[in-house]
């Protein structure tokens, strides 16, 4: 159901239930589960693509039928949680955003750190209309990401907006057409995967961390990560390569 | 209809509205209206039977031109007022109402007026309106909670802006720094806001406050307890419940 692909530094991670719309069920959430394991790893790996099959859907949520057999409703979504999973990857993770994205589909989009999506792209967090809430970070991280009314405005009317306006609001950072999407993704990816790891690890966790923390606290927090990347091997072949004018070959320590 | 000295009050189908009534005076805030919000907002949040409230203003002029300057400088003392303030805390109350509360601006939507307006969740312009913190130009500062419901709302920068320099806003330049949800013409905003009220009542009540529960009250914790929050509301209505129910 879900697929894993490398290509140099770059993995790429694509759910495959076109049948299903892409719904996540204990079983998706289970192999995702396992990928991240193996991507963790795997130390060559600088950058994760979350990516979909298909022209329509990237996901369209949560597969009801599939959480209609837990009695357990912790249980469930513990088992049934995606962006729990992405949340511990430390290295950069986008989303190709190929098509819809709702309600679990659309809080998997936002646990990445960054989103392109094609033109065809629509977004929402219909949970409500079910008579549901967003469970899987939903209400915490689009808030965060394009703020308290926008985040109000789509949860409480559960409508959906085009990829225009998700672009408007900062909800993704790119439209491309469909059929330039993974390539879009794929350039930007290999861009990044060519910085060194722990520069990127870190500039994440000072943003991330960052923002939950008062201004003198991620000041602090930014210093404190600044001083530590001065003893990396990477530091210095950054700066040696700068003064030699050449590419650096960073190794990730 | 409830007759305040101040304020309409009318509730139907699920559907509250509360319409600032003193169109003589640009639905200025004063004392009275103040007094009379803390009833109507009391009302709203103890009464089951309102799953929504819509907030406008009466008039063709102003959803509410601000405070009545005629009273200011009229308390016994700072001290006085200030214990008043917190008395009668018509902002914290507003902020602590449970259900989804829209705004329906037009015309002016200055100092308390933009402040009430950041007090609701939803907020919808026309074409018409035009949104000011002036407070600075009078040398004071805004106290309705809008040094802290603006830049929540629109980011620091914008907020900066508009409390610093007291200059007003238009509508369009309100949507694009995401300080309304939608700007409509003049003739349809009744009808938008009607409407968008009406889907909210359409809902489950009680998954339309734990959603903005969680979004309001999960923006003032770090991300990792807002998501525990979020955990907690979703025990009652994650996944399949609805059929769960059934």
């Amino acid at each position: 159901m879900v697929n894993y692909s490398k290509k140099e530094s770059v993995a790429t991670i694509t759910l495959c239930r076109e049948v299903s719309r892409n719904c996540i069920n204990d079983q998706v959430a289970g192999e995702f589960n396992d990928i991240r394991g193996e991507i963790q790893r795997d130390k060559d790996i600088r950058v994760v693509i979350i990516t979909a099959e298909g022209q329509d859907v990237f996901c369209a949520g949560t597969d009801t039928q599939a959480a209609l057999a837990f009695e357990d409703r912790a249980k469930l979504l513990e088992l049934f949680s995606v962006a729990a999973i992405i949340d511990t990857f430390t290295c950069p993770v986008f989303a190709a955003i190929n098509g819809a994205a709702l309600g679990q589909g659309l809080e998997l989009a936002l646990a990445c750190d960054l989103r392109i999506c094609s033109q065809n792209a629509t977004f929402a967090m219909p949970q409500v209309t079910c008579g549901e809430v967003p469970w899987d970070g939903g209400t915490q991280r689009l808030s965060r990401l394009v703020g308290r009314g926008k985040a109000l405005e789509m949860v409480l009317l559960g409508e959906s907006i085009d990829a225009q306006e998700a672009l408007r609001i900062g909800l993704v950072h790119k439209v491309v057409p469909l059929g330039e999407l993974m390539r879009t993704v794929q350039e930007m990816a290999h861009k990044i995967a060519d910085q060194s790891p722990i520069s990127l690890a870190y500039a994440k966790e000072a943003i991330h961390k960052g923002m939950d923390l008062t201004l003198d606290q991620g000041l602090r927090l930014e210093a404190d990560l600044y001083y530590l990347i001065h003893t990396t091997r990477d530091r210095t072949e950054g700066i040696t390569a700068f003064r030699e004018k050449r590419k650096p070959q960073f190794e990730g320590k | 209809m409830t007759g305040f000295d101040t304020l309409l009050y009318e509730k139907q189908d699920g559907i509250a509205y509360v319409t600032l009534n003193r169109p003589q005076f640009l639905n200025a805030y004063n004392m009275q209206m103040r007094d009379d919000l803390a009833e109507v907002l009391k009302a709203i949040r103890d009464d089951d039977e309102v799953r929504v409230a819509l907030f406008r203003g009466a008039g063709e002029k102003a959803f509410c031109a601000g405070a009545d300057l005629k009273e200011f400088l009229t308390a016994p003392s700072p001290v006085v007022a200030r214990q008043i303030r917190f008395d009668r805390d018509v902002w914290g109350l507003f902020l602590s109402v449970p259900q989804p509360l829209i705004a329906a601006l037009h015309g002016y939507v200055l100092g308390s007026g933009i402040e009430m307006a950041l007090c609701c969740d939803l907020r919808i312009a026309s074409e018409d309106a035009h949104f000011g913190l002036p407070e600075v130009e009078l040398g004071i500062i805004p106290a309705a909670g809008g040094t802290q419901t603006l830049p929540r709302t629109v980011g620091r920068g914008y907020a900066l802006e508009m409390l610093l320099t007291g200059r007003w806003i238009d509508a369009g330049k309100a949507w694009q720094i995401k300080l309304v949800n939608r700007v409509v013409p003049k003739k349809q905003l009744r009808k938008t806001v009607k409407q968008m009220a009406a889907r909210i009542a359409a809902h489950d009540p009680d998954v339309m406050r734990c959603a903005k529960q969680a979004v309001v009250q999960g923006l003032d914790l770090p991300l990792a307890a807002g998501l525990d929050l979020e955990r907690i509301l979703a025990a009652r209505f994650g996944p399949g419940s609805i059929a769960q129910k059934a």
